[in-house]
Parts: structure tokens; C-alpha cells; sequence
């Protein structure tokens, strides 16, 4: 009797020792640092450390959301997301389902087309940055010519980074969209295939529906990668220009709110804003994928 | 037995180690708040040399004069060393200060640019340079008084000027003489520069290459003698008001909107990739003229030396003022001062200003000036013989230091300063480019660009918590 | 069964050859696209200055300069820059499959109260972007004295909630009857982790593993925040970004640079496909 009990309780005691490591740093430098957002939130930072901040409560919080800025910049990221996410997606079906077949080269092709889910962002906004630099650019070669630079356009530097997103993107959407395609039920197809369904008829009505859980996988991937990435508008662009370029979001506000005008309130109430997005987002999928699973199960 | 022993003895090391320097640290910082600031007396007191770290951001051929003049400094003698910093630019410089603030691991002495100003004494953590100078006994003598005021805010010499530049006209005399100008007279106001573009893209296809700088603008109030920002341009009390919509900036932004009409100007951002287009283009044979700071003249010469540019022969004229050729006004000093630490110890401070004052000397000067193309600060520097053969050789180097002693010395000459004037340098040059991108009205856009700045400075001010 | 052909079948044997060559087509057509940019910079890293601007650029340097590349490892400091991300990463990867592999055991193999609910804490890290926690964690940093050195630049990402969902999955795979025998043969939990549960549990801890690496090497945002000034602790990242900024008249030498970022990882990426497919697919497919 007391020997289980002690095993037990031994049990319980490396468990909690097993889980101690994560635990201490999640509560250090996750759960205590989103929950200090919200005290951030309430005070006045001035414009340069070493100098005290005041309580200001919620009128910092009101400040910020009805800024123009803070507009234009869900603005400027909902443009990027909208552009980056679905040309990424489909790009990367696109190069899946040309790749999904037993064909002599094809691994190659797999590592070429997965190659991009490895660069950083550094990479990236250098390789682009020249191609698109205006005096040893490609631009002018393909006949586009815009003045001001594309990089310091206000209508265009926002595309231009949209395209070097995409095309990082397109690995991971790739590998995404290959393993979807690799999951799809051979039986179902096949019995398609023996009904007499055509090409265009099978793609549509059969491939498009058992790929949906992927593409919406890919989604919210997408979104999650649209969302957290503007290190090629620091590189490219710079914290200067962003606001006139419409290059300004979300995550590049808020780094520039904690690094240029040292303003941690500010990018707490940001980060809040962040949050509840990608939060909402994800919720969906979930959602999303219980009616799923309930509809293939009938 | 053994192993307790072993342990206390651990203890003990440990905590010794933890409470020695606590207590030798206490002991110095009894000592500092008993020095006075910027003493002479605790640098003279110190044991061994001094080390001061220097932050500074001179590119090329001005970064190699920065460390020839610092090495023969320290060199000369054994109490001060000063170790270069080299940053990339003014705004990393500034940018890495703002941060070190918080991590303490801020420089003794700093560069700082001049539009820095403000925002350098907001952050309360540098010392005036007026307190080193009297702990010194140091005389400003000869230095130029306007270059010292732009430095001096309500009655205090916060910083002090290093490397003074201003901005000039550089014109392609041989454009002129085609165009059947007099290349002996290039444009001396703004309405003279409009229509002498205009005449130059007509006969010669070649106008003037802008470049949208904010800078230019406060240059040019100053010359009108009017003030940009209230409260004395903020030196007799802190600015709260922008007022360069007054008739010497909306002549400067009527300018630029007659010259897009004639289609006499090419324009370009003043950050990114496109900032030099202006110079290349004039050095090129692009344009025909460009305003730009003096301190480019060297590169603009190097490129001509290399005969690539046959067709151009380069001028280099004052800014034009910004109406008549009237002796009130003037053009404001522009540039990089030097800034030294609150946080260093006063034998520290004090060696950064034994520097200060060695940068400052007259054969130091000359050096600095003849090596770079920046203003010598004294008079003295300008009457050496390295700098008079300069100028003789090439009048064009002398232009800038002209342009700085002539006129008259009061709050409009001496600058604004603002505190946040990054953010109002960007909503100027929006403001500017728009009527460029979007065919904005220049009346339209320069009241656009004061409502943003009072926006911009309303919010710094109720960060700073004053009003 | 019918004995003559049906049409469907006479298409299908007529068309695939057009077929194979549209899908190869295609797929160079998607492999050109995909290169392109990189064989660009590859181009123009050996290329001089005064060529780079050339319209149209030329696709293959005649003369090249290979001495971009030693401009950029030793006066780029890319040497430093590559060593510093290398130790970043391996105490990231280390402290992640650490953290994970202890977690994802207990929750799959131990019972003890609570359970529940601390899976779920764990689960909620998820949910957590990293940039919403930045700007606390850089006071924290900052005020441990942490600022530019490498406990400050990993200390954050030592544990990962993905890695001990995942693990947690891999490890559920083991039959329990594995356990008991090993129970009954004297094993002790640590004993039976170490012993079988991590060598069966390899394929998923190997993806953990790249999947962590390539999180690690590849921040931006962290390592320009905590990165101060010397070379120290900068990360090849933030140094490629200095190196565009100051050798603006040399892009070849930055380009060198992002091309000796890259090859590492490319290498990494032909031998590693595997375990980085199962890894970024681990939420996929349901």
C-alpha cells in the first residue's frame, strides 16, 4: 500500500520537475511580460529612458486607437496580408501539384522549390533590394521606371515588399501544399477518376474540397508569416519612411514604437491589438476544422 | 570536517568578493558628489591616463582626418586617451545613444547632429558645455559666434561645434555660358534661381537636380530673418508652435511648385538609396545647378579630377537668399557639435573636454578644415596659410565660411530648435514631395506640413510632460 | 469488361506526352522564378561595381571577383557574425529539444494532478506571439545585465510550446505495453525516456530539431534589439544589414555576404528535407 503511494508521489514530484525548466521560462519571458502589456498600456513613457513615465490610465489606450497612424498602419498590414497570403498559397499549389508526380527529376525540383522556406529575411530584403534598386536594379530594364524609387514610393513600396514576402513564402507554402496533396485518400480519387470525371471536373468538384483542411492550414500559416514579418521594411525601407511609404505595420509600428521612440506604452497597446488579431485567427481554424471533421464524419 | 570547511571558506571568498566593491564603489561615488562637475582638478589628480570613448560617424576621407587628429592627440600627451567610436551614421549614433540609456552604457563624449539639439538636452543626460568651460577657465576667443549660437540654447552653450557646414549653389559655369548666361553671376535670390532654371532646361535641356531637404527650408527663413518655430526659433523657451508657413517658407514652397510647372526640376528623397542623384546629376552634366551642403565638395572635386566630365566646369556660389539681397538674415549653421556626458566622472568629463578644446584650436582647425572641407571655426584657423592657399587654389572651399560670417547674429540666424525635429523633418519633406507625387497646392501643402509639425511637437511636449 | 477501347482511353494515350512536357515546362518555368533572385545575387557578388548596373544584366560574370567573397568574411566580420548566429543557435535548438522532450515525456507517460490544466498552459504559450512579449522582455533583459551577450540573446526561446505538443504526439505513439515491460524489467522513467522513448521518437525530435534551427538562425527582430554595438554577440542577420548600410558603393561584397548567409542553410536544407517537411506539416494534415 504505501510503496504505490510513494510511487505515486514520487511520480508527481519528477513530473513537476520535468516541467519545471519550461515552465520557468514561459512565466518569465511569455506569460509575465503579455500580461505586463496591459499595465504598460496605462502609462506615459516619455520620449527618452532614464526619465519617469505617469499614469495616464485608458486615455493613452483611446489615444492610440483613434490615431490616424495607428489606421493607416491596420491598413497598410491588411493590404500586405491580403496580398502576400493568397498569391502565396496559390503559387505554392501551383508548383505542388506540377510536382506531385513520379517523374524522373523530381526531387530535384522538390529541394528547389522548398529552398526559400531556409532564407531569412536579411537575405531576402539584400537580394531584392539590389534587384529592385533604382540605379543597379532590374527595373528599368523591364521598363519600370516610378519616381520616387520604388522603395520610397507611397503607392508602390508596399507591392514591392509584398513581392519579396511571396516569394519567401512560396518554400513553405510549397511543403505545406505537397504534404496536402500526399494526403489526399488514393481511393477517393480513383473511384473519381473510374466515375468518368474529367480533368478540369475532378480538380474542382474533388481535389479543391479534400484539400480544403490544408488550404486552410495554409492560411492562418500565411497569415501568422504576413503578419510577423517586416524585417525587409527595416532593411529596405527604414523606420523613417515607413509611415510615408505606407509601409508602416503592425509589428514594424510597434518595433519602432519600442526602439525609435522608445514608447513601451505604445507598443504594449499595440502588441494588445496584435494579439487579439492573430488570437481571433486562429480561433477561426479551430472552428473552422471542428465543422470540418463533423462534415467528413457524416 | 574537511568539506565544511572548504565550504565556509567559499562563503567567505564570495561574500567578500560581493562587498568589496560595493564599499569601494560606495567610496567613489562619495568621492564623485564631492568633485564638481567637468573638474580640471580630478583629471589633473588621476592616476594613469584617462580613457574617454568617443562616438562619432565620419564617412570616408573625414573619418581618416577624425583619426589622424586623434591620434596625434593622444600622441601629445599622457593624461587623456580618447578611443573613436566609429557609428554609420548620425541617426544610428543617436538612436544607439537612446538605448544605451537605458542599458548605462552611454559614451563620454558623442557627436551628435545639429537638428539633435533639443532632444539632447531633453534627455538630461549630458552636462553643458558652459560648465566645462568655466571649470577650464576656456575663452571662446576667435571661435565664430554665429557657429557658437546655434549651439547656445536659452543663454546656455549646451554643445560645441566640430564640423560646420553650410549649404551652397554648385552650377555648371559652362551651362551658363551656353545658355547665355553670365557664369560670374549665378543666381543670388530664390526668384533669380527660378527663372535661371527655367532659361537652363530651355536652351541647354539641362535644369536644376533638388534635392527635398528639410534642411534647405530652415536655411532659407533664416536667410528671410524670420523665425520657424516660436518662442525665438524655441531658444528663449521651448517651442510649441510651428511658423515656417510664414512668407519666406511659402516663397520656398511657391518655388518649387513654379519650377515643377516649368518643368525645370528634377527632384530626389533625402534618405535611401536615391540621395545623391542631385550631386551626380550636376556633377554629370544632368543639371545644370544644385543646392547641397559645402561639405561634398571634395567628392564633387574627386569626380571631376577623373576628365570623365569634360563639359563641366563647377561654380560654387552662396546659398540664394531667399528674397532680395537684403543684410538682415543670414544663412544658419549646420553640422555636428559635440556633446559630453552627465553620467562620467568629473576626471572624465574633463578629459573629454581637454579633447574638445584640443579639436577646437586654431592649427587643429586649419587641419580638420583643410583635410575635410567643413568651416574652420576660428578666425585664426581661416587666416593660416594651409587654409589661404586652399582658398586661393580653390575659392569655391571658401564660399561656406563666407556665407557664416556674413550676416547678422539674432535668434532667426541662429536656427530653430525643436525637440522632436526628426518627425517634423519628415513631415516637411512629405510635404514638399507632395507636390511633386500628388500635385498638392504649395499653399496646401506647407500648412499641411505646420499642422503635422504642431501635431508632432504637441505630442513630444505632453511626453516630456511640459507644454 | 468491354473489349473494344473506350475514347477516354485513346486520349489518355495521345495526350501524355504534351502533357509531360507542359508539367515540365512548368516546373522549370517555377524553378527559374524561385532561383532567380539568388542566382541574381550570385551573379552580382562576382561582378564589379561599375557592371552592376548594366542593362540588361549579364547572366554570367566574365571576370569575376572572387575577392568579394574574403572582403566580406573578413571586413564584413561575416567569420564573427556566422560564429555568434552558430552559437545562438545551438543553445536555442539545445535548450528547445531539452525543454520539449522532458515536458512532452511527463505529459505522455506520468499521471499527476493537474495535468490537464498545465497542458493547457503549455498550449496557451501558443497563442503568445513572441513580438506581443518584446517589449517587457527587453526591460527584463536589460536590467539582468543581459543586453549583447548570449544569455540575453537565447534566454527567451529556450522553450517552445510547438515542440512539446509535437513531442507529446510522437511519444503517445509508444505503446503503453512497451512501458510496462520496460517497468517490469527495472526501468525507472528517466531510464526508459533516455533508453527507448527518445531513440523511437527520433523522426519527430529530429524535425523539432530543424524546425528550431531555422527559427533561430533566421530572427531579426530579437537579435537587432539585444545587439548592441561591437561584434560581439551580432548575429549574421544584423550583420548583413550592416554591411548593406555601410559598403552602399560595394553591393557585390553584400551580396558575397548574403550568399555565405545562405549556403549553410542550403546545404542543411538538401539534407534535411525530410525532417523539415514532417515538422512544418505537423499542424497540416488532420
Amino acid at each position: 500500500m504505501r510503496t504505490r503511494a510513494t510511487r505515486r508521489h514520487k511520480d508527481w514530484a519528477l513530473a513537476y520537475a520535468l516541467l519545471l525548466p519550461g515552465l520557468v521560462i514561459f512565466s518569465i519571458f511569455t506569460f509575465w511580460p503579455f500580461l505586463q502589456n496591459f499595465k504598460l498600456a496605462l502609462y506615459q513613457n516619455p520620449p527618452y529612458p532614464g526619465l519617469p513615465s505617469t499614469f495616464v490610465g485608458l486615455s493613452q489606450v483611446g489615444d492610440v486607437l483613434s490615431s490616424v497612424t495607428f489606421h493607416q498602419s491596420l491598413i497598410s498590414t491588411l493590404l500586405f496580408v491580403v496580398m502576400v497570403v493568397p498569391t502565396g498559397l496559390l503559387g505554392g499549389l501551383v508548383l505542388a501539384l506540377a510536382a506531385h508526380k513520379a517523374l524522373k527529376g523530381m526531387a530535384i525540383f522538390q529541394v528547389i522549390f522548398s529552398s526559400t522556406v531556409v532564407t531569412s529575411v536579411a537575405v531576402a530584403a539584400v537580394v531584392f533590394g539590389t534587384l529592385m534598386d533604382p540605379v543597379v536594379g532590374l527595373l528599368p530594364w523591364l521598363g519600370l521606371d516610378p519616381h520616387p524609387a520604388i522603395l520610397s514610393n507611397p503607392t508602390w513600396a508596399l507591392p514591392a515588399v509584398a513581392v519579396i514576402a511571396i516569394w519567401q513564402f512560396l518554400g513553405l507554402s510549397f511543403i505545406i501544399m505537397t504534404a496536402g496533396l500526399q494526403s489526399l485518400p488514393e481511393e477517393v480519387l480513383e473511384a473519381a477518376r473510374l466515375d468518368g470525371a474529367r480533368a478540369p471536373t475532378m480538380f474542382f468538384r474533388v481535389t479543391i474540397p479534400l484539400l480544403s483542411p490544408t488550404i486552410f492550414f495554409g492560411l492562418v500559416v500565411g497569415f501568422i508569416y504576413a503578419f510577423q514579418s517586416f524585417g525587409q521594411i527595416d532593411i529596405l525601407i527604414g523606420s523613417q519612411n515607413a509611415e510615408f511609404t505606407h509601409t508602416n505595420v503592425l509589428l514594424f509600428y510597434i518595433y519602432r514604437a519600442l526602439s525609435v521612440q522608445n514608447d513601451p506604452g505604445l507598443a504594449a497597446v499595440l502588441s494588445i491589438v496584435l494579439f487579439a488579431i492573430l488570437l481571433s485567427v486562429t480561433l477561426l481554424q479551430f472552428r473552422f476544422l471542428e465543422r470540418r471533421v463533423h462534415y467528413a464524419g457524416n | 570536517m574537511i568539506r565544511s570547511r572548504t565550504i565556509a571558506a567559499t562563503a567567505a571568498l564570495c561574500l567578500g568578493a560581493t562587498v568589496l566593491p560595493l564599499v569601494a564603489g560606495s567610496g567613489a561615488l562619495a568621492g564623485a558628489a564631492s568633485t564638481p562637475v567637468c573638474s580640471p582638478k580630478a583629471l589633473a589628480s588621476s592616476k594613469g591616463p584617462v580613457t574617454i570613448n568617443f562616438w562619432e560617424s565620419m564617412p570616408r576621407a573625414n573619418g581618416e582626418e577624425m583619426v589622424r587628429l586623434t591620434d596625434a592627440f593622444n600622441a601629445s600627451q599622457k593624461k587623456v586617451h580618447v578611443n573613436l567610436v566609429v557609428q554609420t551614421s548620425y541617426q544610428e549614433t543617436f538612436q544607439k545613444y537612446r538605448s544605451a540609456l537605458s542599458t548605462g552604457l552611454t559614451p563620454d563624449l558623442a557627436m551628435l547632429t545639429d537638428t539633435d539639439t533639443q532632444a539632447a538636452i531633453d534627455t538630461q543626460s549630458f552636462i553643458p558645455a558652459q560648465t566645462c568651460m568655466s571649470a577650464a577657465g576656456f575663452k571662446t576667443g576667435d571661435l565664430l559666434p554665429r557657429a557658437l549660437a546655434y549651439w547656445k540654447v536659452n543663454k546656455v552653450q549646451w554643445g560645441m561645434p566640430f564640423g560646420v557646414s553650410g549649404p551652397v549653389l554648385y552650377y555648371n559655369k559652362k551651362a551658363f555660358t551656353a545658355a547665355g548666361l553670365d557664369p560670374t553671376k549665378p543666381p543670388a535670390t530664390l526668384s533669380q534661381l527660378v527663372s535661371t532654371a527655367k532659361v537652363l532646361k530651355a536652351k541647354t535641356g539641362a535644369g536644376m537636380g533638388m534635392v527635398l531637404d528639410p534642411w534647405h527650408l530652415f536655411t532659407w527663413m533664416a536667410t528671410g530673418n524670420q523665425l520657424s518655430v516660436n518662442n525665438s526659433n524655441g531658444r528663449t523657451s521651448r517651442a510649441n508652435k510651428a511658423s515656417f508657413n510664414s512668407s519666406a517658407g511659402l516663397a520656398v514652397f511657391n518655388a518649387l511648385a513654379q519650377m515643377k510647372k516649368d518643368g525645370s526640376v528634377q527632384t530626389n528623397s533625402v534618405q535611401g538609396a536615391s540621395r545623391y542623384d542631385n550631386l551626380l546629376g550636376a556633377g554629370s552634366g544632368k543639371f545644370s545647378m544644385t543646392i547641397d551642403t559645402s561639405a561634398a565638395q571634395g567628392t564633387i572635386e574627386q569626380l571631376l579630377a577623373t576628365g570623365q566630365y569634360p563639359n563641366v566646369d563647377v561654380g560654387v556660389a552662396p546659398m540664394p537668399k531667399v528674397f532680395t539681397t537684403s543684410s538682415k538674415g543670414g544663412v544658419e549653421p549646420a553640422g555636428n557639435g559635440l556633446w559630453i556626458s552627465k553620467r562620467s566622472t568629473p576626471a572624465k568629463q574633463a578629459a573629454a573636454w581637454q579633447y574638445e578644446a584640443y579639436l577646437l584650436s586654431a592649427s587643429t582647425q586649419a587641419a580638420w578644415s583643410a583635410g575635410t572641407g567643413y568651416i574652420p571655426l576660428r578666425t585664426s584657423a581661416a587666416n593660416s596659410p594651409s587654409i589661404k592657399a586652399l582658398w586661393a587654389k580653390n575659392p569655391g572651399f571658401k564660399v561656406a565660411y563666407t556665407q557664416l560670417t556674413k550676416g547678422t547674429q539674432d535668434a532667426a540666424t541662429a536656427g530653430a530648435v525643436i525637440g522632436p525635429f526628426e518627425d517634423v523633418n519628415g513631415a516637411i519633406a512629405n510635404a514638399e514631395a507632395s507636390i511633386f507625387v500628388k500635385n498638392i497646392a504649395p499653399k496646401t501643402a506647407i500648412n499641411a506640413a505646420v499642422s503635422a509639425s504642431n501635431g508632432i511637437i504637441a505630442a513630444y511636449n505632453k511626453r516630456l510632460g511640459v507644454k | 469488361m468491354p473489349a473494344t477501347e473506350q475514347p477516354t482511353d485513346v486520349v489518355r494515350r495521345r495526350r501524355p506526352r504534351a502533357r509531360l512536357v507542359a508539367r515540365y515546362l512548368l516546373l522549370t518555368l517555377g524553378a527559374v522564378i524561385v532561383l532567380f533572385p539568388v542566382y541574381m545575387a550570385l551573379v552580382n557578388s562576382l561582378l564589379l561595381p561599375s557592371q552592376i548596373a548594366h542593362q540588361p544584366p549579364p547572366l554570367i560574370p566574365t571576370n569575376p571577383q572572387w575577392h568579394t567573397y574574403p572582403d566580406a568574411w573578413t571586413g564584413g566580420h561575416l567569420g564573427i557574425y556566422l560564429r555568434n548566429s552558430a552559437v545562438q543557435t545551438v543553445i536555442i535548438v539545445a535548450g528547445q529539444l531539452v525543454t520539449s522532450i522532458l515536458a512532452a515525456f511527463a505529459f505522455a507517460f506520468l499521471e499527476f494532478p493537474l495535468k490537464k490544466t498545465l497542458f493547457i498552459v503549455f498550449l496557451m504559450t501558443l497563442m503568445i506571439p513572441f513580438e506581443v512579449t518584446v517589449a517587457t522582455n527587453l526591460t527584463t533583459v536589460s536590467s539582468l545585465g543581459w543586453f549583447n551577450s548570449f544569455p540575453g540573446l537565447t534566454l527567451p526561446f529556450l522553450a517552445t510550446g510547438f515542440g512539446v505538443f509535437l513531442l507529446r504526439q510522437a511519444f503517445l505513439q509508444i505503446p503503453r505495453d512497451l512501458k510496462e515491460a520496460a517497468q517490469l524489467d527495472g526501468y525507472g522513467h528517466l531510464r526508459f525516456l533516455w533508453a527507448v522513448a527518445i531513440p523511437l521518437a527520433r523522426p519527430a525530435i529530429a524535425a523539432l530539431g530543424v524546425f528550431s534551427f531555422l527559427g533561430a538562425w533566421n530572427q531579426y527582430l530579437w537579435p537587432l534589439l539585444v545587439t548592441g554595438n561591437d561584434n560581439s554577440v551580432r548575429t549574421v542577420q544584423i550583420g548583413l544589414k550592416q554591411l548593406l548600410n555601410t559598403q552602399l558603393d560595394q553591393l557585390n561584397v553584400s551580396l558575397a555576404g548574403t550568399i555565405i548567409a545562405i549556403a549553410p542553410l542550403i546545404v542543411l536544407l538538401v539534407v534535411f528535407q525530410k525532417q523539415l517537411v514532417r515538422s512544418l506539416t505537423a499542424g497540416a494534415v488532420k
